[in-house]
């Protein structure tokens, strides 16, 4: 059984738009990404997925718990850590620790203090005299220190800084390695691709694409920077099927190349070329194309 | 539970404290200068609008049966004091959900393994502590200067004590209306808004009824018509009727505001 499953989840804001037709299901032990610009509905669907709005039409269940009807037991065994954290400014990390703790029924300190040294956070700092970063780790800390069965973060890192967001990396790394489930909404695809499995992608309030990252990087263009002997050689080329030019600075053309580098190689061998360049498969190239053919299916359909 | 009503005290034990400090100052002001102030009751008749101000504000015409200790009865119904009550009131209960939702940390609130009733149930636990440490330091403050009054110039304990549940069956009811507001609004200063303009209009309903002869039957619905400290005084007797029916306003805007927390959506604007 999926840890995360939704139907159909829709969430409108009256005339306003929400979120339309979510279908998700992430496994136990998953590191799930949820990507999306912003505004694309990822935090709204995060936030029916935790209790706090109620859906429009739709299913979502958490440990099979109906989120909306069921969310205490939900949140009991979920970490959340929301994208803009705002905290009660006469909150320190221990009190927090405490007050969570008798909430949570668990005694916090131990394993929250041990985050809080792994997060360079001082425990008797009030938030009113943090900066964002340390709001941040508060919030990160809160979330992680009862060792939940499924964290969901949306956009945990902006504010970190680069060594404490491959702090909470490595967390996270060590936490899918105990089975445990993250489900972790982003717009930055870096940080998606560096600890998730799978990824989702919304755009306006729609599901455009589901898959493992495995497959969407065999379907990415590699970046293959090509330098002619000549300018003139280089504009007169004339390209295979396989390659998409970008552009040309002088000698050298830029191009995306679809399929296997040997096809390349064939090619090449025939043209008057004095270097080739071949990047790995570019996924930021299939994010944009999502996010593109969106847009423009959304356009077409408004005129 | 616990753990809320924790969040509650370290997020209003100084407010609650600085109000039962004011409360106190307030009533102890009153208490030493009521009585000399009061002393020629017929001088202050004789200005115009004065004795349908007294009327309106102590629910009985001073005219008849106005002894020393009636004077006492303005301490009660004294625009600070009543001013005060729901001051605290008013801002203890649109912290929740309204003042989260306002700043932003609904989210992190929402976010722990609580249901909203029981988030209801333990502010509405809190706002009655706070409401009878407020009065209660409120109290002291009558007490320290009462004391140094004649037996006879002074109400009786179980006046004042019937009129604390007077009070504070006023508070519950003007809290639990403040909470109903509050859980349909996403803006503490809105909250506090439309309740101070409830609570104004109850206030200036209460005096026109005495100016004003088609407003009188509407007088019933100013809230001042159900707290009477000069009408306890004077008869001795307990509210119930008073009492019942703040308390019954009360429920209903009580169990409402639980209900409106628990099936609305909620998350930061």
């Amino acid at each position: 059984m999926s840890l995360i499953e939704t139907h159909n989840l829709t969430k409108s804001y009256g005339g306003r738009r929400g979120i339309s037709d979510i279908d998700l299901s992430v496994e136990p032990g998953e590191v799930f990404g949820f990507l999306g610009p912003n505004g694309a509905g990822k935090s709204t669907t995060i936030r029916v997925l935790l209790g706090f709005l109620r859906q429009s039409q739709g299913t979502a269940r958490i440990f099979g718990h109906d989120c909306w009807k069921e969310g205490t037991a939900v949140r009991r065994e979920v970490g959340y850590v929301a994208g803009d954290v705002r905290l009660y400014p006469w909150l320190t990390l221990r009190r927090a620790l405490r007050f969570v703790g008798q909430v949570r029924n668990t005694d916090l300190h131990h394993s929250g203090l041990e985050l809080a040294e792994r997060f360079r956070l001082e425990p008797d700092l009030p938030v009113r005299k943090m900066s964002r970063g340390n709001r941040q780790k508060v919030a990160l800390v809160l979330a992680l220190a009862h060792r939940p069965r499924l964290v969901i973060l949306d956009e945990p890192t902006s504010g970190l800084d680069p060594l404490m967001q491959d702090a909470l990396m490595d967390c996270l790394r060590e936490m899918a390695a105990d089975g445990r489930t993250v489900f972790f909404s982003s717009h930055t695809l870096s940080e998606v691709e560096a600890i998730c499995r799978r990824v989702s992608i919304i755009r306006d309030g729609r599901i455009v694409a589901c898959e493992e990252l495995q497959t969407l990087r065999s379907r990415a263009p590699r970046l293959v920077t090509l330098t002619f002997d000549s300018e003139e050689t280089a504009s007169n080329a004339a390209w295979p099927t396989f390659v998409r030019p970008q552009r040309r600075d002088g000698v050298r053309c830029i191009l995306h190349m679809d399929g296997p580098a040997a096809d390349l190689m064939a090619w090449a061998a025939t043209q008057p070329i004095c270097d080739i360049d071949v990047s790995p498969p570019n996924l930021e190239v299939v994010f944009r194309r999502f996010y593109n053919e969106a847009a423009t299916s959304a356009s077409t359909e408004g005129t | 539970m616990r753990g809320l009503l924790l969040k509650i005290y370290m997020e209003t034990r100084w407010p609650v404290l600085l109000f039962g400090a004011g409360l106190s100052i307030i009533m102890a002001i009153l208490t030493w200068v009521l009585p000399n102030l009061l002393t020629d009751l017929t001088a202050l008749e004789s200005m115009p609008l004065i004795k349908p101000v007294i009327t309106a504000l102590l629910g009985i015409d001073p005219d008849s049966q106005f002894s020393s200790q009636m004077t006492q009865a303005f301490l009660w119904v004294h625009p600070s004091v009543l001013a005060t009550m729901w001051g605290h009131a008013v801002m203890y209960c649109t912290r929740t959900p309204a003042g989260e939702i306002d700043r932003g940390t609904v989210d992190f609130l929402l976010g722990l393994p609580v249901s909203r009733w029981k988030l209801h149930i333990a502010e509405s636990i809190g706002g009655l502590i706070s409401g009878v440490l407020v009065f209660g330091t409120g109290l002291i403050g009558h007490f320290i200067i009462a004391d140094r009054f004649a037996e006879e110039m002074r109400p009786s304990i179980t006046s004042i004590v019937m009129i604390f549940c007077n009070m504070l069956s006023m508070y519950i009811a003007v809290a639990t209306m403040t909470m109903l507001v509050s859980s349909l609004s996403d803006h503490r200063n809105r909250a506090i808004g439309v309740v101070f303009a409830i609570l104004l209009l109850s206030f200036l309903l209460n005096f026109l009824a005495q100016f004003w002869k088609p407003a009188r039957p509407w007088g019933r619905l100013s809230i001042l018509e159900y707290y009477r400290p000069a009408n306890i005084i004077q008869s001795g007797v307990f509210p119930w009727t008073n009492v019942g029916i703040l308390l019954l306003i009360g429920i209903v805007c009580w169990t409402t505001a639980g209900i409106v927390l628990k099936r609305r959506s909620i998350c930061t604007v």
